[in-house]
């Protein structure tokens, strides 16, 4: 192998491994939450939402659509616009302990630091309630956020990744239901509606 | 070209017709008379003459005795392709604008569906943040008082 052929070659290797970084630095953030999908047969409500890719911008270009006068719309549309998948899975059962701590472990383990950091645990030992809130650094900024609520009737995995403004998702305050957010115009007829109620 | 005695005396020499060949010159010297005396007579009484045997076939005879009617069909012909192709054609648009109309409001509902599920998501992802953030507020709480009580 001559001296430009090996060149030529660490240049490729170099340009596939900074490519491959960059892709597992935004895929990192995403929970692989499948060895939860045997717990649907015994939960008494299951919740699971799956939104990336030309979905997620469907999505995204949909509620960039609503009308931005109203303040709820406007910080939806400024939460949303920033996230790359929202991967959610949520299990209500009629009885306790029907999941096992290896299921939990089994998304505990994909959160380990140093990228993953554990900025919230609240623990009830009485109520087997154990809630956590892990976050993930890029740089400066959130590149992915999973709340993790295990009680013991009751598991939900929230996983959204991308920039995560958590202040602005805490203080969603008012319900978003699907059906009020077609737009505010809309919204301000059904509440002038229930005033006159 | 040289042609000798011999290439000529053999070009010009008697050659036999076959057998018949009077009957068939008679018959068709009466055949002319014949069809003659038809167009004569026909002439006489001012009626069309009779159709004769020509050797291109009927077909041919009526398009060269009828240019107009030729002209007429021919036309009727163009104008049926045309209104074909015209109606084809829009067949084809009003088709193209349904499928994509189709489409359109596939994708329409695809979109609405994915926002519904957005929403709905970020209202899990709200509520169960603020449920862990109360829960963690609860937790600390009471060690607040009682660092309180100690002061």
């Amino acid at each position: 192998m001559n001296h430009g052929t090996r060149t030529l070659t660490r240049i490729l290797v170099s340009f596939v491994l900074c490519f491959s970084a960059l892709r597992g630095s935004a895929q990192d953030a995403k929970l692989q939450l499948a060895n939860l999908d045997k717990l649907s047969a015994k939960a008494a409500r299951v919740t699971d939402v799956t939104l990336d890719g030309s979905l997620l911008q469907f999505a995204v270009n949909m509620i960039q659509k609503i009308d931005s006068e109203d303040e709820d719309v406007a910080q939806l549309q400024s939460i949303i616009k920033n996230l790359k998948g929202i991967y959610i899975k949520s299990f209500e059962f009629d009885e306790a302990s029907q999941y096992s701590k290896a299921d939990v472990d089994g998304i505990r383990s994909q959160l380990t630091s140093p990228r993953w950091s554990k900025i919230i645990q609240s623990i009830e030992k009485r109520h087997n309630e154990y809630d956590e809130i892990y976050v993930l650094k890029n740089g400066d900024k959130v590149g992915g956020v999973v709340i993790l609520v295990a009680e013991a009737r009751e598991l939900t995995v929230v996983n959204l990744v991308g920039e995560v403004p958590m202040d602005k998702v805490a203080s969603l305050e008012r319900h978003l239901s699907p059906g009020e957010k077609q737009s505010g115009k809309n919204k301000q007829k059904k509440e002038s509606g229930h005033d006159q109620e | 070209m040289h042609f000798s005695e011999d290439d000529l005396r053999e070009a010009l020499k008697r050659k036999d017709p076959g057998e018949g060949f009077t009957q068939r010159t008679m018959a068709r010297v009466n055949q002319a008379r014949v069809n003659q005396a038809r167009v004569n007579q026909a002439r006489a009484e001012g009626t069309a003459p009779p159709a004769t045997k020509k050797v291109n076939g009927k077909f041919l005879a009526w398009w060269t005795l009828r240019p107009a009617w030729t002209v007429v069909v021919a036309a009727v012909l163009l104008l049926a392709c045309g209104i074909g192709g015209y109606q084809y054609s829009e067949y084809r648009h009003a088709e193209e604008m349904r499928i994509a109309r189709a489409k359109q409001q596939q994708l329409q509902q695809e979109a609405e569906r994915a926002r519904d599920q957005a929403i709905m998501a970020l209202e899990i992802a709200r509520a169960k943040l603020n449920h862990v953030l109360q829960h963690a507020q609860l937790q600390a709480e009471p060690s607040d008082k009682v660092r309180r009580q100690r002061l």
